[in-house]
C-alpha cells in the first residue's frame, strides 16, 4: 500500500460526491491518503490577492504539517489548491528570505519549516503515474457505464505549471480512461475557464464562458463532462441548470473511473449531482 | 501615496518590472475570458503603467477581473507574468485603499480571510452568508441552487474547522485587517 499525505482543502466536503468516490477508489487499488492534521485553509486566490506574505504563511503551514509526519509530497484533489500550493513553493524556493520568513513565523506557533518543501500533486498525477496498471487490471467489464465522456481539466492544473501544447490541451486523463475501456472524446475546450470564483458575483459574465464550453463538448459529442476540481464541478453543473433544456451531467473522474471499475453508483455519490446522471448496465462483449 | 512612490514601488518587484519588455503584442487581452468586462484589459492596463498612470491601473477593476486562469501567461510572447502582475495590482490597491468600490470581488475575499481568520478553514456558506449583507440581490439569485445543495445533502451545516484556529487567525493578520478597512 502506498501513502500519501493528503490536503483535501475546504470545497471537499460539500463536493458532490467527490470524497466518496476517492474513498471508494482508494479502497479498490491499495492507495492511503493520509488526512494531515489540523490542516488549514489553502487561502485560494483570496489570501494572494490581500497580502502575500499571509498567502505564503497558510501555504507554508501546510507543508511544515507535512514535514512533521515525514512526508515528502502532498496530494491535493482541487485545482485552485494545487496551484496555491505549486505556487507558495515555487516562491519560497526562489527567495529564501521568503522561506526564512514563514519559517519564522511558523516557528513562533512551535512548528518547524524545513527547506526541502514538498513536492505537490494532484491525485489524478497518482492515479496516472502511479497506479495506472493497477486500474488497467481492475477495470471491469460488467459495471455501468454512462457513454461519451468528455475531459474538463480547467485551468490550473495545467497552467502556468506544464508549458508547451499540453498547457492547453493536456491528454493524461483522456490515455487514461483510454486504457480503461471508457470513451473519450476528443474536444477543444478542456483548459478553457469556467469563472472561477466569479461564476458567483459575476454570474452574468460567467455565463457565456460556461455555455461556450458545454456547446463544444457537445458539438463533439460528449454525452457527459469529468472534472478534476470542486469548483470546476460546481460551476459548470450550476450553471447548468437554469439556462440549458437539455443539461450535460457534471461528474468527478474518480466516479467515472469508478464506474469502470464496476463501483455502483451509489458507492461513488452520484445521487449528489444537480444534474442526474444516468448509466446502465455494459453489454457482455 | 503620490504616484512616483507607487510607480517606483511597482516596477521594484520582479515580477512587475518585466512590464518594461511588453512588446503590445495583445495576445494577453485575446487569450483572457473577462478582457470584455475590464475597464482597460491587460495590453492596455501595461501601456498606461508605462505611461505613469498608476493611478488609473490601481483604480481599475482589471486585475479584480482577473481569474487566474493564466492563459495570458502561457502565451506572452515575453514570458511576462501577466497573471502574478494582476496580484500585484491588487495587493498595491487595497493597501493603498483604492481598490474600485463598484467592483464586488474586494468584498468577497473579504468575505473568505474573514471566515478563515475565524475558523482556519473556509465554510461556503459562511461565506456567501457574510458577502450577502453587502450583495443581497446575489444571495437571492442563488437561492435555488442553494435549495438543490440542501436536497442533496451538500449545504455545509457544520462549519469547517481547525483545532487551533488562533493559529491561523495569527497567520492572517493582514489579510484580515485590510479584509475590514472598508
Ligand atoms: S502578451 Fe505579453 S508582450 Fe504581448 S501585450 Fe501582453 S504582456 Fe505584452
Ligand atoms: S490570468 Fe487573468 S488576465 Fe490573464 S487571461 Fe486569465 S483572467 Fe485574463
Amino acid at each position: 500500500m502506498t501513502v500519501y499525505a493528503f490536503f483535501p482543502g475546504c470545497a471537499y466536503q460539500s463536493a458532490a460526491g467527490y470524497r466518496e468516490s476517492v474513498d471508494a477508489l482508494n479502497a479498490r487499488l491499495d492507495i492511503q491518503l493520509q488526512e494531515l492534521d489540523d490542516w488549514n485553509c489553502c487561502g485560494a486566490t483570496a489570501a494572494f490577492s490581500l497580502d502575500e506574505p499571509d498567502g505564503l504563511a497558510l501555504c507554508g503551514r501546510l507543508f511544515a504539517l507535512a514535514q512533521k509526519e515525514g512526508f515528502s509530497r502532498i496530494v491535493t484533489v482541487c485545482n485552485a489548491c494545487y496551484t496555491t500550493l505549486l505556487k507558495a513553493r515555487k516562491r519560497m524556493e526562489k527567495d529564501p528570505q521568503k522561506l526564512a520568513a514563514v519559517a519564522h513565523t511558523l516557528a513562533d506557533q512551535g512548528l518547524e519549516l524545513a527547506d526541502s518543501l514538498p513536492d505537490v500533486r494532484h491525485y489524478l498525477d497518482v492515479l496516472v503515474a502511479d497506479v495506472s496498471d493497477v486500474l488497467e487490471k481492475a477495470a471491469a467489464d460488467n459495471g455501468d457505464t454512462a457513454g461519451a465522456v468528455a475531459v474538463y481539466y480547467g485551468c490550473q492544473y495545467t497552467r502556468p505549471w506544464i508549458s508547451g501544447p499540453d498547457a492547453q490541451r493536456p491528454r493524461m486523463l483522456e490515455r487514461l480512461f483510454t486504457k480503461i475501456g471508457i470513451h473519450a472524446v476528443d474536444h477543444s475546450a478542456g483548459t478553457l475557464c469556467c469563472g472561477a470564483s466569479h461564476a458567483v458575483p459575476y454570474a452574468d459574465a460567467c455565463g457565456p464562458m460556461i455555455r461556450r464550453i458545454v456547446r463544444e463538448i457537445r458539438n463533439k459529442g460528449g454525452g457527459i463532462i469529468t472534472t478534476i476540481c470542486p469548483m470546476c464541478q460546481f460551476n459548470l453543473d450550476a450553471g447548468q441548470t437554469d439556462r440549458q433544456t437539455d443539461p450535460l451531467p457534471v461528474t468527478y473522474f474518480t466516479q467515472i473511473i469508478g464506474l469502470a471499475l464496476g463501483i455502483a453508483p451509489k458507492d461513488l455519490g452520484l445521487n449528489k449531482l444537480l444534474i442526474p446522471l444516468r448509466t446502465e448496465k455494459k453489454k457482455a462483449s | 501615496m503620490d504616484d512616483q512612490h507607487l510607480l517606483d514601488q511597482f516596477f521594484t518587484h520582479p515580477d512587475c518590472r518585466k512590464v518594461r519588455s511588453c512588446i503590445q503584442c495583445g495576445t494577453c487581452s485575446g487569450s483572457c475570458p473577462l478582457a470584455a468586462e475590464m475597464d482597460h484589459a491587460p495590453r492596455e492596463l501595461f501601456a498606461l503603467i508605462r505611461d505613469g498612470e498608476i493611478d488609473i491601473a490601481l483604480r481599475s477593476n482589471t486585475p479584480w477581473y482577473c481569474v487566474s486562469c493564466y492563459q495570458c501567461m502561457d502565451r506572452c510572447p515575453q514570458e511576462i507574468p501577466v497573471a502574478d502582475i494582476m496580484y500585484r495590482l491588487k495587493q498595491m490597491a487595497i493597501a493603498a485603499g483604492c481598490q474600485p468600490r463598484s467592483h464586488k470581488l474586494p468584498d468577497f475575499y473579504r468575505a473568505f480571510a474573514d471566515d478563515m481568520g475565524r475558523n482556519g478553514r473556509m465554510t461556503e456558506t459562511h461565506v456567501m452568508a457574510r458577502y450577502s449583507l453587502k450583495h443581497p440581490m446575489d444571495a437571492a439569485a442563488n437561492m435555488a441552487t442553494a435549495l438543490k445543495l440542501l436536497a442533496r445533502g451538500r449545504l455545509d451545516l457544520i462549519p469547517n474547522r481547525t483545532h487551533h484556529p488562533a493559529q491561523i487567525a495569527a497567520l492572517t493578520t493582514m489579510c484580515r485587517k485590510r479584509g475590514s478597512d472598508s
